[in-house]
């Protein structure tokens, strides 16, 4: 492959920057998090998590090398692996707690419904590459792409992960308002996604229901969810203005949160640093969201625009649906923080992601149309 | 630019627009969670402060009963007993650790036994309720409330725990339950259950599981600094689970498991009408209390590797060679198919021969000519050896599978076998050879690859019994809850409507009639005063037969296995209400002598009992269940 010149002159060093910190302040704050968790016997989590940025900078690399275009024609083959890979899931898949998301192979487990966020944003961004930004689009010309979401979704709630399942949801919903529909369609739409919910409701695990009833009805359930968002929020709230002091947060320390290095990993970061810290992280989180959303405004392409689009749109769904469920604002669904959670497939595919963003922002004056 | 490029090249300022559209809404999140943030941290910041340094939420899981389970007139089998349990939840002024240290030196001190879960190593998190010590015996108990001030926190909790008062001689159906294991706890998605928590491991505990588990209740409170509660700030009172009320008869339980006692073996007592267990038994046995505190590692691996096998159900795992039992279905293959009549007589001079080989009729001297119905009465191989031959393997195998053979039953019990029944093609898959002429003979007698768990033949008989029709044997009769309504009710349930004549099948009950009441009948010894009792014998070689045709013995720790002792019988012989299968393991003796006299025994005590009951039923009309013992925990739903 050739290199351009002009892809290292243009690259997007101010984002590369950014991410870079803010996995490191992530890094810093699971070490925090695992502290008191990690058995002598087991490799710490932040070890982890360090091994996984490493890799997923590599992937990073790669996904930024192969041109975008290259990458959109291929989505459909990207889109069917990952079916593949979620079907295996439901074969081979590991279950912990219930759930069977994970697929393991040579000591590693990975989770195929992150990955499925990244396949849905490039297989629309190749459905609606040709057809282009339309605002007459009509409700039928959404079936396929609904169709192309919908697939995945079912599958993954039934592993079961409603928080995963939602978000490919809402990334397709941002998409389709972003390609441009009849307004009356979209209203339509709006109104048919809606009437369905009654039936995503059976599709539900006994758990999931209990947590959505939970967040209505917090009294419900004292020992489950409600005691764990109650938790969070004590947590949170007890950082005050400045915070409790690295490795000296109570709830974090003495583990009264749950999953406080994946899922509440921000309450862990509030309590130890107070509202300065985390008005800190929620600042560089928002600045490297209106980055992307800069490199997709500036992108050359619709496929870039909408893949710029889509990542960085799913970034920042991650961002609130995780940060909202913390601060008690959302009910407990198991969304990862982006970036800043442990988790290896998410950082993997968070990677990939800006990888794509470099991508589209480096190959913007790259050809002429 | 072409049309094309104007497709695919974005339109800048359209697409600015919207991005500029998204731009705001993220904004406008991202305000939402500041505002949120500044919110909690400095305007609740105090409070919330001050809650999180005084943090001493405990949460304490409240066990819920399991239901109780009952014979057919409503004494308990399955129970639950008060169990006093240490607890202790970890505070900031102790550690797990240190008070467990405390509680084992005191214990040392007395010399009491320190229990196998103190000394593991994991570090429970703070606030919930740690056991210490379970099953308190009342010189600990004692030893705890003495030293209350040295163990600040520590507190006793009444617990439900399983108990069975019938012990050994329910111990198959019932089944114990035990701790959930790690992988049972990964499979569930339920979310019922939590680590330490018992459920039903075997039988009907398995088997109901879902009914009498019941739901755990939960109980968050405030704590002081040595861990005493001091306000309860949400409490979920558990449910009790659902009762459940069997098809078996606690007195002919009793009864079978009495006859059976000291050797190996099982009994099923079954009402052929509607195939309602009215007794199981499988001997040897264990003790299902054993398990209901967690069994010690000890006591399971000598119950696991005991020769005997007394945690398995003979009754339906158990798989043995029906011996002459399956002569019945000989003849129903041969009258059915044309084979043979009532009249075809065959002469047995104690042998037949085939190829170079010789088969014995049990009785050496031999019946000589015998017709069918002296034949089934007198049990004489020789003549089942001729039958054998002419049907062929592949059409007694499909009348064996007309009576339920080489299938399970569908008992609502866990782990039953399927017995084998062998045909040309099994065989070809099984052993990659062709069928055998001398197999057939073999299998003629119910000996060879034949096997029959105890509930299949006591159900094949009962299908004789009632005209013909399979039944699935069940021993649930209902589900109640704890106010005694119905919550589930099992009907009969007709599996199939064996394609045998009616013909025929008074044809063969006449014979099982002869057997019992007949001279020379192979089992005059269940003989009844009434001369209402129909059966059949079976003697089960324990031996194989080597390719040379020589009989092996089997041994088993240098001792050689004797024969089983197979008897099936019910009565009354015009209109059967009970049906009594025996199999006893190395009897030593036939079925006649050692198994028939059981049946009778059984088959008496049912009469004598349902006598009195038809007295005692003016008295007591309406004998309901709804009236079945209450268990009363304090502060627990009743469903």
């Amino acid at each position: 492959m050739k290199m351009d010149r002009r892809l290292i002159r243009n690259f997007n060093w101010p984002l590369t920057v950014l991410v870079l910190g803010i996995c490191t302040v992530g890094l810093i704050n699971i070490y925090s998090a695992g502290h008191s968790l990690s058995p002598l016997s087991q490799e710490p989590y932040y070890i982890k998590q360090l091994k996984w940025i490493i890799i997923g900078i590599i992937f990073m690399i790669i996904t930024f090398l192969i041109d975008y275009r290259t990458i959109t024609r291929q989505a459909y083959l990207i889109y069917t692996v990952t079916i593949i890979l979620l079907i295996l899931v439901f074969v081979f898949g590991k279950t912990v707690q219930g759930a069977q998301r994970w697929l393991s192979f040579a000591g590693f487990t990975f989770q195929p419904s992150e990955l499925a966020k990244l396949a849905i944003i490039l297989v629309l961004a190749r459905f609606f590459e040709d057809r282009g930004i339309d605002e007459k689009r009509r409700l039928r010309d959404l079936v396929i792409p609904f169709l192309l979401m919908g697939l995945p979704f079912v599958m993954i709630l039934k592993q079961p992960d409603l928080g995963t399942a939602l978000m490919l949801c809402a990334i397709f919903m941002f998409i389709v308002f972003f390609v441009g529909v009849y307004r009356k369609s979209l209203l339509l739409g709006a109104g048919a996604l809606i009437t369905m919910a009654p039936l995503a409701w059976h599709l539900l695990k006994d758990y999931q229901k209990q947590r959505l009833l939970t967040y209505l009805n917090p009294e419900r359930d004292p020992l489950g969810a409600g005691y764990h968002a109650m938790q969070s929020i004590i947590a949170v709230g007890s950082g005050k203005l400045t915070g409790k002091g690295y490795l000296a947060g109570t709830q974090t320390q003495l583990r009264f949160l749950p999953e406080q290095q994946t899922d509440f990993v921000f309450s862990v970061l509030a309590e130890e640093w107070g509202f300065a810290g985390a008005f800190f992280v929620l600042i560089l989180l928002v600045l490297q969201i209106f980055l992307g959303l800069k490199i997709a405004a500036g992108a050359r392409e619709s496929s870039g625009a909408i893949i710029a689009y889509g990542v960085t749109v799913s970034i920042a769904l991650g961002v609130f649906v995780n940060i909202g469920m913390v601060l008690g604002l959302l009910p407990v669904v198991g969304v990862p923080l982006p970036f800043l959670s442990y988790g290896g497939s998410s950082i993997l595919v968070l990677m990939m992601g800006v990888g794509l963003l470099l991508n589209v922002s480096g190959r913007r004056f790259l050809f002429h149309g | 630019m072409n049309d094309k490029d104007k497709l695919k090249t974005a339109h800048p300022s359209l697409l600015r627009r919207k991005i500029s559209y998204v731009a705001i809404i993220i904004f406008l999140f991202f305000t939402l969670l500041l505002v949120r943030l500044a919110y909690l941290q400095l305007y609740k910041g105090d409070e919330l402060r001050l809650r999180s340094e005084t943090n001493s939420i405990r949460l304490r899981k409240i066990i819920a009963p399991r239901g109780v389970i009952m014979d057919v007139r409503g004494l308990i089998i399955a129970d639950n007993t008060p169990s006093f349990n240490a607890f202790y939840v970890p505070n900031r002024t102790r550690s797990y650790q240190q008070i467990r240290d405390d509680l084992i030196q005191i214990y040392q001190q007395r010399s009491l036994e320190i229990p196998r879960e103190m000394s593991k190593k994991s570090l429970p998190p703070p606030f919930v309720s740690q056991r210490l010590d379970a099953a308190l015996s009342r010189q600990k108990l004692a030893v705890i409330e003495a030293n209350s001030h040295l163990l600040p926190g520590v507190f006793i909790e009444v617990v439900p725990v399983r108990k069975y008062p019938y012990g050994e001689m329910m111990a198959h159906v019932i089944g114990y339950v035990g701790e959930i294991s790690r992988e049972q706890l990964a499979r569930d998605i339920s979310g019922h259950y939590s680590s330490g928590d018992f459920l039903g491991k075997f039988g009907l505990e398995k088997e109901l599981e879902e009914f009498l588990r019941g739901q755990a209740g939960a109980e968050q409170a405030e704590v002081n600094a040595v861990g005493k509660e001091v306000r309860v700030l949400g409490k979920m009172e558990p449910i009790v689970g659902y009762n459940a009320i069997l098809t078996i008869d606690l007195s002919l339980q009793q009864a079978a498991w009495n006859a059976l006692s000291g050797k190996s073996g099982a009994v099923v007592v079954m009402d052929p009408r509607d195939g309602a267990i009215l007794a199981m038994v499988s001997s040897p046995s264990f003790d299902p209390n054993l398990f209901s505190q967690g069994i010690s590692t000890r006591a399971w691996s000598k119950l696991a590797s005991d020769p005997l096998h007394p945690l398995e159900n003979r009754a339906i795992s158990g798989q043995y060679p029906p011996a002459s039992t399956y002569k019945v279905v000989l003849a129903a293959a041969a009258l059915e198919e044309g084979l043979a009549t009532p009249d075809t007589a065959y002469n047995c001079n104690g042998e037949y021969e085939m190829g170079n080989r010789k088969f014995r009729c049990w009785r050496r001297e031999g019946h000589g000519r015998v017709n069918l119905h002296r034949a089934i009465v007198e049990s004489c191989d020789v003549y089942f050896y001729n039958l054998g031959k002419i049907i062929g393997v592949d059409t007694i195998a499909r009348y064996a599978q007309y009576f339920g053979l080489g299938e399970k039953t569908g008992i609502d019990l866990p782990q039953e076998k399927k017995g084998r029944v062998p045909t040309k093609k099994w065989k070809k898959e099984r052993f990659k050879a062709v069928w055998h002429p001398g197999e057939t003979i073999s299998i003629s007698i119910g000996q060879g690859y034949n096997l029959v768990t105890p509930l299949q033949l006591a159900n094949l008989y009962a299908a004789l019994a009632n005209g013909g029709k399979l039944y699935r044997p069940r021993i649930v009769k209902k589900i109640i809850d704890s106010d005694g309504r119905v919550y589930r009710e099992y009907q009969p349930e007709l599996l199939s409507q064996t394609p045998i004549s009616e013909k025929t099948i008074q044809i063969i009950n006449r014979a099982l009639w002869g057997v019992v009441n007949e001279q020379g009948g192979t089992a005059l010894a269940s003989k009844r005063s009434e001369k209402d009792m129909s059966g059949k014998t079976g003697t089960a070689q324990v031996a194989g037969i080597a390719r040379t045709g020589e009989t092996i013995k089997y041994r088993v720790s240098g001792r050689r296995l004797k024969d089983h002792a197979i008897f099936v019988g019910f009565a009354p012989a015009d209109k059967p209400e009970i049906l009594v299968a025996i199999l006893i393991e190395h009897a030593g003796a036939g079925g006649g002598a050692v198994a028939a006299p059981i049946a009778k025994k059984l088959v008496d005590a049912y009469f004598l009992m349902s006598q009195k009951e038809s007295l005692t039923t003016i008295e007591r009309p309406a004998a309901s269940f709804a009236s079945a013992p209450q268990l009363s925990y304090p502060g627990v739903d009743k469903r």
